[in-house]
């Protein structure tokens, strides 16, 4: 494994009775934040879970942090803070007693950090988890975590199910934690705007395998939605990277992701009108890439 | 083995199940004190309410400290903290033992002192009453056991039921072995080689027990 890689998955493969994970390459490199984007059951929390050695892999090598996964995941888990979407603290305690319990643990934590985040997540701590709201058990679990200061923070979609109020906190607070550029994280979420906020890196993962993988400005300059008046009798050029296209009587539009401005000269060349050319959201590069690998798939 | 670990996931759930070990000694100080107060039907009745108590907070650890850890889903809290397969079990297994004997040995003594502090009641009785206590602790390993190895609720109710019928059946045959059946109304405690065959069978029953939930826990690929 190289020394600058935080998490390395090779051929890493997971075998359910309804669903298998196939062929994981994964690299996240220290420092970097990582959105791991997929549809419902696509393969992230499975993935997550084996990164953590909380599921063992059927074939494959998974290193985090230098450590062999699951074999070493004690040392592993020293040093990586993990927050679930369905993880949940005792409803029988109080976050104060939460915070005692991970402060025995981690030499690491910080008590100044978890009381200013409390404060800043308007947490009680003499308040019992059971009487908490969705959000407040999400930030209480994300203080508990942060306050420790982990090097490789993997948080499997913790915004879920979070008020828009909650979620602009929690997205914050991961603002400030990444201006720590040894701190790495690792973000999935079905909701792309939450992973395009913090992310420098954007993983795709749909029906067990990673379609996608790249830098998050990379991304957003090459796929581009181009809209084309197309006379009759005209032919559109066969043009690179083209993942979808569309044709409604002359209109054509088509989606690239490697777009070049010398495509515009090309379809121009070609007799077509070229209308417009759009930048693209990432919710529209992710269903676009779903769809397009979907149909590779089923044809 | 990281036991500074073990013993603060055993610290831990003790502090959790503090309100089941408060109400399971309040349970068996109320039996005890029907046993001793109203003549042969309260002795009955007593020793009845005492079986109840231990068993139902037995099989109350193994729900609340296991099963809900799934079913509730602070397992993936607990097991993303550092700690190892053989960790967690050995924190859950001697949690569920520990927390249990502080009843069990609480009500075992006090069965014991008042027998043998009654001259109404055979002394006899002591021998019986101890196998009889100890096959409440086998059952309730056996149930903890299941528990930690299925962390499932349907298969933890099947062994709280094979569990019962099964301390039934121990108790009848016990009672039903001549040589135990020759002195349990006698005056004087008698442990005769079938006594204590009896009461070391449940122990190797315990040890292996163990024994087998540490293995299968060991080769388990998923934790949540």
């Amino acid at each position: 494994m190289t020394g600058n890689l935080a998490v390395h998955f090779e051929g890493v493969g997971k075998k359910y009775p309804h669903f298998a994970l196939e062929n994981i390459h994964l690299e996240l490199e220290q420092g970097s934040i990582m959105g791991f984007i997929g549809a419902n059951g696509a393969g992230k929390s499975t993935t997550m879970r084996i990164l953590m050695g909380l599921v063992r892999q059927d074939c494959g090598a998974v290193e985090v942090l230098g450590h062999s996964m699951p074999e070493e995941q004690v040392a592993a888990k020293r040093e990586i803070g993990f927050v679930s979407e369905d993880m949940r603290l005792y409803d029988g305690a109080t976050i104060a007693w939460h915070m005692q319990l991970i402060g025995k643990i981690y030499p690491a934590w910080d008590q100044t950090y978890a009381d200013h985040l409390c404060r800043h997540f308007d947490l009680k701590p003499q308040q019992k988890v059971k009487g908490l709201s969705h959000g407040q058990r999400v930030k209480s679990a994300l203080m508990l975590v942060l306050a420790r200061h982990p090097r490789l923070l993997v948080l499997d979609e913790p915004t879920t199910g979070l008020d828009p109020v909650a979620r602009h906190e929690v997205l914050g607070e991961l603002m400030k934690v990444l201006a720590d550029e040894h701190r790495t994280i690792l973000f999935s979420s079905h909701n792309t705007l939450d992973v395009e906020q913090i992310s420098d890196t954007i993983t795709f993962v749909d029906w067990g395998r990673i379609i996608d993988s790249g830098d998050k400005e990379s991304y957003l300059d090459s796929w581009r939605r181009m809209r084309l008046d197309v006379p009759p009798g005209v032919t559109l050029p066969s043009l690179p990277g083209t993942i979808a296209t569309e044709r409604v009587g002359r209109m054509a539009v088509l989606t690239t992701c490697s777009f070049d401005p010398a495509m515009t000269a090309l379809c121009r060349d070609a007799g077509a009108n070229m209308q417009s050319v759009d930048r693209m959201t990432f919710e529209e590069i992710f269903i676009q890439n779903v769809e397009s690998r979907r149909d590779r798939v089923i044809a | 083995m990281n036991y500074a670990m073990v013993r603060l996931l055993i610290l831990k759930d003790w502090y959790l199940q503090r309100w089941i070990i408060l109400g399971s000694l309040a349970g068996g100080a109320l039996a005890l004190a029907i046993t001793i107060s109203f003549g042969k039907a309260g002795f009955f009745i007593g020793m009845i309410l005492l079986v109840t108590v231990l068993i139902a907070s037995g099989d109350q650890l193994a729900f609340t400290l296991v099963v809900n850890e799934r079913k509730e889903k602070t397992l993936a809290f607990v097991m993303s903290l550092p700690i190892s397969a053989v960790e967690y079990t050995a924190g859950k297994v001697l949690a569920n033992l520990l927390i249990f004997l502080v009843p069990w040995t609480a009500i075992l003594v006090g069965s014991l002192t008042l027998i043998l502090a009654t001259p109404a009641i055979p002394h006899g009785l002591v021998p019986y009453v101890t196998i009889m206590c100890i096959e409440i602790l086998v059952t309730t390993c056996f149930v903890s056991c299941v528990a930690i190895v299925s962390e499932s609720q349907s298969w933890a109710i099947a062994t709280v039921i094979v569990g019962n019928v099964g301390f039934n059946v121990v108790g009848y045959c016990v009672a039903h072995v001549a040589s135990v059946a020759a002195t349990m109304f006698g005056p004087v405690v008698v442990w005769n080689p079938a006594s204590i065959t009896i009461l070391l069978a449940e122990l190797v029953t315990i040890a292996v027990l163990f024994a087998f939930t540490f293995y299968v826990q060991s080769r388990k690929t998923h934790f949540i």
